[in-house]
């Protein structure tokens, strides 16, 4: 065809050259440029379809988390301990500001007023106009997110918007602070039952996937909604009373202030026969609200700081140290408190008897041991029964007792009470936990069997039988002794009685584990008569955690810190006292450890210093469980009463009620009737105190300076007081209002009071000095 | 459609006596990529119209009604033009490049400034891009020359220099505007012209070398453009600015995989993707009809250009051969470029689809110079003869 044309071609058509040139375009622009596109399509629309899918979808689709509602926390009571509440969290949206031409500074100033945020961050952030979403205020309450919607919508401001989020109250703030936990700025447990419970707590978030234009709203006629429901989270009861813990709490943080303890306290109050924790407190303990502020103390040493970076560090170290469970992280030796340990498993196996008798003398020889093991009272207790050694905590005793059982059956039963977890390997070092549900539990420290059992040197068991060389949690100590005094049986301890199913009405209830029984329960009831005599007898090392009209048990515990002995410092001690009560019938156990106190006017030790903060504990405890105290004479005598209620009634009459309420009067005044008194009525104040009886006068309403009561006996401080028409009570038992003597006052020295003014004491059985 | 048939019909008729019909084939091509591209601009713009509260009010069809209007004003335009003929084209040819000098020279002093580019100038109330009609001026009067020279076109001082000269003046003007992508296309258009023109070989490598150096010196001066390059390079290295316009074209295009979302289904358009209803609607396209139908109209504008240059292979006039081949390769051009931007071949450059981007000046001129196109296809003689045929036949 193309030879055709060239034949007719004329001047005006167009030449042979032209003709193939247009071929060469008509290949070049019409077929081969567009399979090169089509090739180019292929690649991007099939090959790598989904590498651009998945990131198209990514800035297209916008998911909302509906965010679970977290369980709420009971006490055992169903008193709420923490719950989660719906709050906004506050962001702007510079881009929307600008596009809608919203004044940025009218948006800072209204902010920053309301939510309290610093107006040139804000003002900052309205500057990002690249950015949809810039955070103003997290967490903002009800009430000034209101507000902020009220701001919002008088200015029709599209680029400030509020979105739904939720926050964690916990209502007794400090209480209970370890065992709760805390919930950090995910929804996240960080510790305690919070974090142990996580996954029970949160529930499971929903998600709304929505897609979105570039501008971030909705897009139009597009119908592309996906919905995944929220799961609501369980709520939980706990075994912890809030009662109980509160009194814990406050007798722990008087022990705290009274002794100067340095490195901090612990006390865990368990249900011997199930192994519920009633209460577990660790000092220093801080506001689960404001997790994230350390003590006072601690922020002084911190701000003093220069240097930025230690700072932070300081404030790391504070914050973990605050944050730190002691009552279940750390190990400590538990000194004589072990000793009920030791007794329980001696008279089990029939090692020892009741009616045995050991000798001290101060010291006793051990096979391995190139010093003999001294007696914390270095001229010996001379010759004692099995309960005399127990009253007096004697070591070289509870050596003897050690020895008769030997190191095998000493290891077997250690294991059986849950100490360490045995192991195939007689060169491992062992471990063991109680495995209760809580987070940051520590294992204990122990030897090797091959170290312990070593025939050759008894060292191990001898130190062993005191309960020293080796390291236990508190908790450990205490499901011990729980054992040793329920009948025999380890409990595994536990703070979550129940779980309740989102719908309300179905629960999970948690059944006591028993672990095993160790010894029998005859043992048991031995180990608790021999316990009461600790306590309830004036030669018992215990009697400073005497309460009159209960009957309880327990043991004192001092340890010295061997590291510390070992770096070359002062000595310094962890004192313990464990309790049980009632005795005769034990329900719970009650440990108080206090680390390195350093009051230099009271001997460091269990019996002086954790005995009586045991005793307040169950002072308060015991009669809100519902223990009735039975009173001997002896006690009605000097236990603190209740002022009668005397206004308006006859004289001679009103004097005989004082008379018979235990108390002594003065009588101010002529009249036939009362018309008033002091102290108030039902005041309580210790017995034999002198109240005033008006008849006819008036109170001179006159103030009195406090005057400084430390040091002086119960008594002495009673008529001391008397004198200034004060009055006295004691936060605590008084087991021999002559011979204790007090260390603190709840009204500081030098402040002015009224007449009638009921001041607290605290006082101390000073006698005896003892390492026990 | 059928009142226009009918009535291209009876105009046929009347003035059938010297000229035969239009070619169909290119005719329902054209018209086909028309209805398509329109039906487009209306799925395309939907969503930046309704957002865009300035200038559409938040109409949805704001551009879409326009973009009907232009192209129905459009068909009209080709029709007329389809009824000139080729002597009054060439006539012309010279006052249609004068005229779009003196308005590149108009637009530097009374042009529309946008985006620090002055491109656009309005005439009698409608806004014009003087480029367009720099394109068809340099095919019809660069047709026109080479008609003139046609014995001296393979001399420097015939072929050669008269050529360059005009292209230099209206690039020089181009530049000043500036507007880089107007430049290319000019460029290569013209050297198109010349190439079949019957310019010697041996100048294209001496052109290219010169075009790439400008080229160069173009892109170390405007510091926009050199951003386009390390954008083109990759894409992905700053998603939020220089690359963010054509990661936005590639997610459009990859997502649409081989059957696309649906029509009026794209999530791109949602104001991801900026231009999407002019320089990226081919993005688009991609995104909601898929490869498939992605290939389908480029196998469409395939269709049209190879009808394009069989036409031009078919002309006896040598005048008429050289504006429908300079015609049929500024569409080809136009279509490859665009479609190699959207896609990431070559560097972003705004050069709008044809009848498909909206843009209602730029619509009315492309459907004019297909135009020319039908009209220089009813000289064709083989095909009259095959046309009558068939109407007597019937």
């Amino acid at each position: 065809m193309s030879d055709k044309k060239l034949k007719t071609a004329s001047p005006n058509t167009p030449n042979a050259m032209m003709l193939r040139r247009t071929l060469f375009l008509l290949i070049v622009c019409g077929i081969v440029a567009f399979a090169v596109l089509g090739i180019r399509l292929f690649k991007l629309q099939i090959i790598d379809h989904d590498f651009y899918e998945t990131r198209a979808i990514e800035q297209q689709v916008r998911q909302t988390t509906v965010t679970a509602a977290r369980g709420t926390i009971y006490d055992t009571n169903m008193k709420i301990l923490a719950m989660s509440a719906s709050v906004d969290d506050v962001y702007i949206s510079p881009a929307e500001i600008k596009n809608n031409k919203e004044d940025p500074e009218l948006i800072a100033q209204g902010l920053s007023e309301i939510l309290d945020v610093d107006y040139d961050d804000i003002l900052a952030k309205t500057a990002k106009t690249k950015s949809w979403y810039q955070t103003v205020a997290r967490k903002v309450e009800p009430e000034v997110s209101e507000k902020v919607r009220e701001f919002k919508n008088k200015y029709d401001l599209k680029g400030v918007k509020l979105e739904e989020s939720s926050k964690r109250y916990y209502p007794y703030s400090r209480l209970a602070s370890h065992v709760i936990g805390f919930v950090g700025s995910e929804n996240i447990g960080w510790s305690g039952v919070e974090d142990y419970y996580n996954s029970t707590l949160t529930g499971v978030n929903g998600r709304v996937v929505r897609a979105k234009n570039a501008a971030g709203t909705d897009m139009l006629f597009t119908s592309f909604e996906d919905y995944y429901d929220a799961e609501n989270g369980k709520d939980v009861a706990l075994t912890i009373d809030s009662t109980i813990q509160y009194y814990m709490e406050k007798h722990l943080e008087q022990a705290v202030r009274d002794y100067a303890v340095v490195n901090g306290a612990a006390a865990i109050a368990m249900d011997v026969n199930t192994g519920g924790i009633l209460g577990m407190a660790s000092l220093g303990n801080f506001d689960l609200n404001n997790y994230q502020i350390v003590c006072d103390d601690a922020k002084r040493i911190i701000d003093a700081e220069q240097d930025e970076e230690k700072k932070k560090e300081l404030l790391n170290q504070e914050l973990f140290k605050q944050w730190r469970n002691k009552a279940i992280s750390d190990t400590y030796e538990p000194g004589s408190t072990f000793k009920i340990v030791t007794l329980a498993m001696a008279l089990n196996e029939g090692s020892v008897k009741t009616t045995d008798s050991f000798y001290c003398g101060g010291t006793t020889d051990v096979p391995g041991r190139d010093k003999p093991v001294k007696c914390w009272k270095a001229a010996g207790h001379g010759s004692q029964t099995l309960t005399q050694a127990l009253q007096h905590s004697c070591n070289v005793a509870f050596v003897k007792i050690g020895m008769s059982l030997g190191a095998e059956k000493f290891y077997e039963y250690c294991e059986a009470f849950g100490l360490f977890n045995g192991s195939n390997d007689p060169d491992a070092r062992l471990s063991g936990q109680t495995g209760i549900d809580l987070k940051g539990e520590s294992g204990s420290l122990w030897w090797s069997k091959k170290t312990f059992c070593d025939v050759n040197n008894k060292s191990s068991l001898a130190a062993a039988s005191f309960g020293q060389t080796f390291n236990i949690t508190p908790l450990q100590l205490v499901s011990a002794v729980s054992a040793c005094t329920n009948g025999g049986y380890l409990m595994k301890p536990y703070v979550v009685k129940e779980i309740f199913d989102p719908d309300g009405v179905t629960s999970t209830k948690t059944e006591p584990t028993v672990v095993r029984q160790v010894i029998s329960e005859e043992t048991s009831k031995t180990v608790c008569e021999m316990l009461e005599k600790v306590v309830g007898d004036k030669d018992g090392t215990g009697k400073n955690a005497y309460v009159a009209g209960y009957r309880i048990g327990g043991k004192t515990g001092t340890s010295e810190k061997v590291a510390q002995d070992a770096a070359g410092g002062a000595k310094e001690y962890i004192v313990s006292f464990i309790g049980v009560a009632p005795i005769d019938d034990p329900k719970i156990a009650l440990l108080v450890l206090l680390d390195t106190p350093s009051n230099p006017r009271i001997f460091p030790s269990g019996g002086q210093m954790g005995a009586p903060t045991v005793g307040k504990m169950f002072t308060d405890i015991l009669p809100y469980m519902g223990y009735e105290p039975q009173y001997t004479e002896e006690e009605k005598a000097t236990v603190d009463k209740s002022v009668p209620d005397v206004k308006g009634v006859e004289v001679n009459e009103a004097l005989s009620k004082i008379q018979q309420g235990g108390f002594t009067s003065r009588v101010i005044g002529t009249g036939a009737t009362v018309t008033a008194q002091i102290p108030a009525a039902n005041s309580v104040v210790a017995a034999g105190s002198q109240i005033i009886v008006y008849c006819g006068a008036e109170p001179s309403g006159g103030m009195e300076t406090m005057p400084d009561l430390t040091d002086m006996t119960y008594s002495l401080a009673r008529q001391h007081l008397g004198a200034y028409a004060l009055y006295i009570r004691a936060a605590g038992p008084i087991t021999n209002p002559e011979s204790v003597v007090v260390i603190s006052q709840n009204v500081a020295p030098g402040t002015q009071v009224e007449h009638g003014k009921v001041v607290e004491v605290t006082v101390v059985d000073n006698r005896d000095k003892g390492i026990y | 459609m059928q009142s226009k048939n009918t009535a291209l019909k009876d105009h046929s008729r009347d003035l059938s006596i010297s000229r035969g019909t239009v070619d169909i084939p290119f005719l329902l091509l054209t018209l086909l990529l028309l209805s398509i591209g329109v039906i487009m601009v209306l799925s395309a713009s939907y969503a930046s119209a309704y957002y865009d509260t300035k200038e559409t009010g938040g109409n949805a069809t704001y551009y879409f009604s326009r973009q009907l209007v232009f192209a129905l004003m459009g068909v009209a335009a080709m029709l007329i033009a389809s009824r000139l003929p080729m002597t009054f084209y060439r006539k012309f040819s010279f006052w249609v490049l004068a005229a779009a000098i003196v308005l590149l020279l108009a637009v530097l002093v009374v042009g529309t400034e946008s985006n620090g580019a002055k491109r656009w100038i309005l005439i009698a109330g409608i806004s014009v891009q003087p480029s367009e009609i720099a394109k068809i001026g340099v095919i019809l009067y660069f047709s026109t020359m080479i008609c003139r020279y046609k014995n001296y076109m393979g001399t420097f001082k015939y072929g050669v220099l008269p050529f360059v000269i005009i292209l230099a003046v209206i690039v020089g003007l181009l530049f000043l505007e500036p507007h880089l992508s107007a430049s290319i296309i000019i460029i290569a258009i013209g050297a198109i012209m010349m190439f079949i023109g019957g310019a010697r070989l041996f100048w294209f490598v001496g052109g290219a070398i010169g075009v790439t150096g400008l080229f160069v010196v173009a892109v170390t001066v405007l510091q926009y453009s050199s951003d386009r390059i390390s954008a083109w390079r990759d894409p992905f290295a700053d998603t939020g600015d220089t690359g963010y316009q054509i990661v936005q074209s590639l997610y459009a295009i990859g997502s649409g995989g081989l059957f696309g979302l649906g029509l009026g289904q794209s999530r791109q358009k949602y104001l991801y993707l900026p231009e999407e209803h002019n320089d990226f609607i081919f993005s688009i396209i991609c995104e909601e009809l898929g490869l498939i139908g992605a290939a389908l109209i480029l196998i469409l504008f395939a269709l049209l250009i190879i009808r394009g240059y069989w036409i031009a292979l078919h002309t006896r006039d040598r005048y008429s051969f050289l504006v429908c081949t300079g015609i049929t390769s500024l569409m080809a051009m136009q279509v490859i470029l665009n479609v190699a931007v959207c896609t990431n071949l070559i560097p972003c450059t705004g050069i709008s689809l044809p009848l498909f981007s909206y843009g209602g000046t730029a619509l009315l001129m492309q459907l004019a110079e297909l135009g020319i196109i039908l009209s220089i296809s009813r000289d064709i003689p083989i095909k009259r003869a095959a046309k009558k045929r068939k109407q007597e036949d019937l």
